[in-house]
């Protein structure tokens, strides 16, 4: 069934960038956005832009009869929903498939199975991916300690339904855990609505690598290479790259592999990331999660490839396959993304809305810009704090880094305080120049030396 | 510091989730009035504010998109709008929704062209995926003009009715 006219359930730049590729295959496209983004970008470049209810996310842009409703008016007859906010509720990807809507990702019982960690485990235990030497469900602080012998210390626990770093704890000692324990369960249902807690071990110095793949919901799955996501603040990623370079290349043939045979033995439709922990001491990887959605970093995969992911989501969701074969996808050169957020890196990272009086982003040969800001927008303070993200492709890792620092110099940005002078403070660092940190290094070594400059 | 949209919604909130019968905010000569009865008159409040949480009478600067080629909304920006008066006062949807102007498909409509409305009469209903919302005038006064029309998709602060006060 041909996708005819899409509804984009989301703002900023992945709106944009879906009604982009929407545009250029031909699809006529509707908006559904709140009163604080009537005049954005992207509701200038949709088709058509309907006004859902007020800028609080809540009554717009996460609220499922409003989006459903906007959708069924237009006649729409495909759903996208980006990232964040509803991409990853199966209520969405269910009812969308109830009212004859195609949902462009996947179907809601893989989204749930996905979405619940212990589940999406035992998922991958199932298909022969190694995952973190763990526990079931934790109940007690006795429990905890119990499988923390076994396991052996230091151990994480972590929310169950969680996700973003929140109701996680680390523990060195099992008087650590009995310390922390109350707090991460409380944390947990603050968080998720939902207490229940299990525990890994932790892996002292990690690398954060994943993988983007694509798949049609019958089994078929390929997979667009690996990223690095390993520059971390809090578990938001900072900067991404591809390909993963830190990784002796058979790991990362199994890697992939891994998430080719989880994705596949789960019939995962439409565009998905696997992430892993590379332990960097004992040279292997386990298996986090899957990101049932399209990514904010999957642009540096597109670089790399040439390929145009949310295109292969689109023709997923038309019923025409994924529209190229495995060793049609071809990987070549280097990839790096900077998220560019409206925070101040010198106050705490303080969100920094406001208006963007200039706005100049730098031009040129292997530099992209997936932005919707133009001069004189209100970053409002209603959302998300990204304002945008600058990718640049080189042959290499070095001459990437040589053009990032390049494009970074270039771009003209007055009005809020951003996060790019930071990121210029990393790509620019020995550590990162010479690809020798973990996910820990931003918070530990990086930002505390940034921070007394 | 004239109140912003997302002021007065915050504080329409605010005051939803509290026991107070009523808030009467004064800042720098602009005024809001809020309360659970639709009856009561906010003193010198010029500004009636609908019974309709969210529907907040012509305190939206907001105007409606613009009709796109692909199914027009029912949206239709009024012809009269220059000639309009300016004591008159617009009812606003308070989110994207279906707009009928009757209980039922065989019922008569709520309110006619010129008819007198309280502030608790029903002006319209808003439907949401079966989710119906009554919108209600908020104010005395008589039916001036219906622009959106029967059974169209409205978007959020779209112009539902004016009124003119009596």
């Amino acid at each position: 069934m041909p996708v005819n006219r899409l509804f984009v359930a989301n703002r900023g730049e992945i709106a944009l960038r879906i009604l982009r590729t929407a545009k250029r295959l031909g699809i006529e496209t509707v908006l559904g956005v709140s009163d604080a983004d009537r005049d954005s970008a992207p509701a200038r470049l949709a088709d058509r832009a309907v006004v859902l209810g007020p800028a609080q996310a809540t009554k717009s842009y996460l609220d499922v009869n409003l989006v459903l409703h906007a959708a069924t008016a237009t006649g729409c007859d495909a759903l996208h929903p980006g990232y964040g906010f509803l991409s990853e509720k199966p209520e969405l990807s269910r009812r969308c498939e109830e009212k004859g809507i195609t949902f462009v990702g996947p179907r809601a019982e893989t989204i749930e199975a996905l979405g619940d960690k212990l589940s999406a485990r035992a998922l991958a235990r199932e298909a022969g991916v190694p995952t973190v030497p763990g526990t079931d469900h934790i109940a007690t602080v006795a429990d905890a300690q119990g499988a923390a012998e076994e396991i052996g210390y230091p151990v994480v626990m972590k929310a169950s339904a969680g996700g973003g770093g929140k109701g996680m704890f680390l523990a060195r000692t099992p008087e650590d855990l009995s310390a922390n324990y109350d707090r991460a369960s409380r944390e947990a249902l603050a968080a998720f609505g939902d207490g229940t807690l299990y525990m890994e071990r932790y892996v002292e110095a990690a690398r954060h690598v994943e993988v983007q793949i694509v798949g049609d919901g019958d089994g078929e799955v390929v997979h667009f290479g690996d990223r690095d996501c390993s520059v971390q603040r809090r578990y938001q990623k900072l900067i991404e790259e591809a390909q993963v370079t830190a990784m002796p290349p058979e790991l990362r043939d199994r890697l992939r592999a891994a998430a080719v045979r989880l994705t596949s033995y789960a019939n995962y439709r439409s565009a998905g990331t696997c992430e892993f922990l590379y332990d960097i001491a004992r040279e292997d990887f386990y298996f986090i999660e899957v990101n049932s959605r399209i990514q904010v970093e999957h642009p540096v995969s597109e670089e790399i490839t040439g390929q145009d992911l949310i295109a292969r989501q689109l023709s997923v969701a038309a019923g025409a396959g994924i529209g190229v074969a495995q060793q049609e996808v071809t990987f070549k050169g280097h990839a790096l993304e900077v998220r560019i957020n409206a925070e101040d890196p010198l106050n705490g990272f303080a969100p920094s809305p406001g208006r963007v009086a200039a706005w100049e982003p730098p031009t040129g040969p292997g530099i992209r810009i997936d932005s919707h800001m133009r001069p004189g927008d209100l970053i409002p303070p209603f959302y998300d704090s990204m304002v945008g993200k600058l990718i640049v492709y080189a042959d290499s890792r070095e001459a990437a880094i040589e053009r990032m620092l390049a494009a970074i110099r270039a771009f003209r940005l007055e009005g809020p305080k951003t996060t790019i002078p930071l990121a210029a403070h990393i790509v620019d660092h020995p550590d990162f120049r010479n690809n020798t940190f973990s996910t820990r290094w931003l918070e530990d070594k990086c930002l505390p030396a940034f921070l007394q400059e | 510091m004239p109140l912003k949209q997302s002021d007065i919604e915050a504080l329409v909130d605010l005051f939803s989730q509290s026991g107070w019968d009523e808030m009467h905010l004064e800042i720098d000569g602009e005024e809001l009035f809020l309360s659970h009865d639709s009856r009561a008159l906010g003193g010198a409040s010029t500004a009636p504010v609908p019974a309709a949480v969210g529907a907040a009478v012509g305190a939206f600067a907001a105007t409606p998109a613009s009709p796109s080629p692909i199914a027009p909304s029912g949206t239709v920006p009024g012809a009269s709008a220059a000639a309009r008066p300016s004591h008159w006062v617009v009812v606003k949807a308070p989110n994207l929704g279906t707009f009928y102007r009757a209980p039922a498909p065989d019922a008569a409509p709520y309110v006619a062209l010129g008819a007198a409305v309280t502030p608790e009469t029903e002006l319209c209903l808003i439907e949401v995926m079966k989710l119906f919302t009554t919108v209600r005038a908020g104010m005395s006064g008589v039916v001036r003009e219906i622009v959106a029309r029967d059974g169209e998709m409205v978007e959020y602060g779209a112009e539902l009715f004016w009124i003119e006060p009596a």
